[in-house]
């Protein structure tokens, strides 16, 4: 009779355990994300001098996609080493800023007292977070020279880990 | 005539405005609508309208988890993200995306998370079975457990370590 028991619990307990062990390290709030290795979300957004910016025409060079904004903490802790990597990888490199959720006036005011990296684009409605499958600030997409993703960051990143990543992409 | 020609100008200047800000609006518009295309291809159906519009954009985003929220639908919640993805449902519902269509355009970005229900396929078929075996396990114990009773002696009467001492108590009972 015991061993029944002992045979049938295990037969729930084991299964229940190994899917909480191929658990562990995971977070379970992280989303992961169904772009990486598939083409990366095309758009076409205004900067802020009211230039346009096509993803298509930044072919050709790897392209850092950095949604932010300025009420993100962790945005605010790696703006520098985000302003390092555009200077390091200048003209071997594109740095894309898109605002999350901010207004265009907090961005330039932000900017103007720390300075800027790359390019910062204004998506109003959010339609080219939501096809980036974003849902905070600061998440990071790595693309290709051909316009495939290649890895996301979710959560603030220092400057050699961006370097390790455009490096692999150069 | 001056009076004319300055009147003129600034109709021209408003026209040239407006053709700047609708080149502006065609120019965001089309990577949105062409992102759509790749992924999901053509509109299904009719582009909807008015209260029609509103009831289905309610009813698809019913159907979509809020990434930012627990356990929440895109149409329940108060947050911005919610916001702007009922405002993407309800463009795509307008433009005559159908329902599947919507849902898989957001599975593209999302991954299978989107959905607050996952498709019943693959591993996800354990959260429909599961309960079912369970069920049919709890029904299968209880008729076994009622088909043995009636004849089932009791434990101690068969225990026969059990019967002298049995036999002692009832002796002293009896006295």
């Amino acid at each position: 009779m015991n061993r029944r028991v002992l045979l049938v619990g295990s037969l729930i307990v084991v299964p229940l355990l190994v899917f909480l062990a191929l658990s562990f390290g995971k977070d379970p709030r992280a989303i992961e994300s169904p772009l990486i290795d598939a083409p990366a979300p095309g758009f076409a957004l205004f900067d802020l001098d009211g230039q346009p910016v096509d993803l298509a025409e930044l072919r050709g060079q790897p392209v850092m996609i950095n949604f932010w904004a300025t009420w993100c903490q962790p945005c605010i802790v790696e703006h520098p080493a985000l302003q390092a990597a555009a200077r390091r990888y200048e003209g071997r490199a594109h740095f894309i800023g898109i605002v999350y959720q901010d207004d265009a006036a907090l961005i330039r005011s932000f900017i103007a007292s720390r300075g800027g990296w790359g390019r910062t684009l204004l998506d109003p409605d959010g339609e080219t977070a939501i096809a980036f499958g974003v849902y905070g600030a600061p998440e990071t997409f790595f693309i290709d020279a051909d316009g495939t993703v290649v890895r996301k960051v979710t959560g603030a990143m220092g400057i050699d880990f961006v370097s390790g990543i455009i490096e692999g992409l150069l | 005539m001056s009076r004319r020609l300055e009147i003129c100008g600034g109709e021209i200047a408003r026209l040239t405005t407006l053709l700047v800000l609708l080149s502006a609006v065609a120019v965001i518009a089309q990577p949105a609508t062409e992102v759509r295309q790749d992924r999901i291809g053509a509109p299904d159906g009719p582009p909807l309208t008015g209260a029609a519009l509103e009831s289905l954009t309610e009813k698809v985003s019913s159907l979509m988890r809020c990434p930012v929220c627990q356990g929440l639908s895109v149409n329940d919640s108060p947050t911005p993200l919610a916001s702007a993805m009922k405002n993407e449902v309800r463009d795509m519902l307008a433009a005559g995306y159908s329902r599947d269509q919507v849902l898989e355009y957001f599975e593209q970005s999302y991954g299978e998370f989107i959905r607050l229900a996952p498709h019943a396929r693959g591993f996800n078929l354990t959260v429909w079975l599961a309960p079912l075996a369970l069920l049919a396990v709890g029904i299968a114990l209880i008729l076994r457990r009622r088909r043995e009773a009636p004849g089932r002696p009791a434990a101690a009467a068969v225990d026969p370590d059990l019967a002298a001492y049995r036999e002692q108590v009832r002796r002293e009972v009896g006295r």
